[in-house]
């Protein structure tokens, strides 16, 4: 027991701080790495569609249409299912721990940091949320042959290691299933693991996913960016 | 041993020239498979070894993995893989932004080093081996 109780003191304490300065020094690194493969190029302007304001003469809400339409040949239409519970779980995945009423209480407690922070039925039904989603790419992972064919252990691995922390702290929050300290052990340690991993694992896609988006001229770059990779 | 019948050191050059961009689009690749339907064979076929990802992942990354060290039948499945099972004809669509046709190009281009290329006047469509 003072094993236990001397384990859940170093996660709460001092490992938390090792595992957000690595988590913050790693996404800026690796932010800088990724930046330094590109290099500045001209904003392409590919338009896919006459805009519609120019060959029509509609207005208000109206003139939205033609891009609402368009939205039928990208994700949204072709995978309507999987892209709401990838969206839905993504957010999900964010905002729940940062407006948690226990993670706020205790960062106020160590920084005075105010932040504000959902009641705790509408944690739970997140939380809830973020663990379905994540049995739902299970399955779809485990039932899928173009998922089963590209899933390697390590997939599931990576999965099952974005809903620990969520499981454990649901968990010990209702004090269901395992001893409350051994629990809240298995959600720091999990969640600090978590933090670590991310910017050197395959949940670096969290990193690459802006800038490959936001940042590269593409046919399917968002906004207007205006840099190319140099590889 | 298996890969001494092919001469690895100029896919090894290739691999060694493009290393950050195999690296990058391996690891960045989720294995979510939402680039599948941007192919126009695997919308026909609904076969998996025509998305995208699996093609790159099983040519150009299974070579990055073995640093180029393949057998010639392993090289001929690649071939297979990037000439059969693929156009190039750079419509597959990556939401993390992986530039997909350029990772096959090059396993294409690793595959001529060893004079494994499609001959389009011999092999019709559907002939893989």
């Amino acid at each position: 027991m003072a094993f236990q109780a001397q384990l859940l003191q170093i996660l709460q304490g001092p490992m938390v701080w090792v595992a957000f300065i690595i988590f913050v020094a790693g996404i800026i690194g690796q932010s800088i790495r990724l930046y330094r493969l590109t290099r500045r190029t001209e904003p392409e302007k590919i338009q896919f569609i006459a805009n519609p304001r120019k060959t029509q003469k509609i207005s208000g809400w109206r003139r939205w249409m033609p891009y609402l339409g368009q939205l039928k040949t990208t994700m949204l239409g072709t995978s309507p299912v999987l892209s709401a519970v990838t969206i839905i779980f993504h957010i999900c995945l964010f905002i729940t721990p940062i407006f948690l009423m226990g993670h706020n209480v205790l960062l106020k407690a160590a920084v005075g940091l105010p932040l504000p922070y959902f009641s705790e039925t509408t944690s739970d039904l997140l939380t809830l949320i973020v663990l379905f989603c994540g049995l739902f790419f299970l399955f779809r992972r485990l039932l899928l042959p173009r998922v089963r064919v590209l899933t390697t252990p390590y997939d599931i691995l990576l999965l099952l290691l974005a809903i620990f922390p969520f499981l454990t702290g649901f968990l010990a929050h209702h004090q269901l299933l395992l001893d409350y300290q051994l629990m809240m052990i298995l959600h720091m340690g999990f969640s600090e693991l978590l933090l670590i991993m991310i910017p050197f694992s395959k949940f670096f896609h969290m990193i690459f996913f802006f800038f490959g988006r936001f940042f590269i001229v593409n046919e399917y770059s968002l906004g207007m960016p205006q840099r190319t990779w140099q590889f | 041993m298996a890969h001494t019948d092919i001469d690895a050191a100029p896919i090894q050059r290739i691999l060694k020239n493009n290393k950050r961009e195999i690296k990058l689009g391996l690891k960045v690749c989720a294995h979510c498979s939402l680039c599948a339907e941007s192919c126009f064979l695997y919308a026909a076929t609904k076969d998996p070894k025509y998305m995208p990802s699996y093609k790159f992942i099983n040519s150009i990354g299974r070579l990055y993995r073995k640093n180029g060290k393949v057998s010639r039948e392993e090289l001929t499945k690649i071939r297979d893989i990037v000439w059969h099972d693929c156009v190039l004809c750079s419509r597959c669509y990556c939401p993390f932004g992986i530039n997909i046709p350029s990772l096959i190009a090059l396993a294409r281009q690793a595959c001529r080093t060893q004079d494994l290329y499609r001959e389009y006047d011999k092999e019709p469509m559907g002939t893989a081996t």
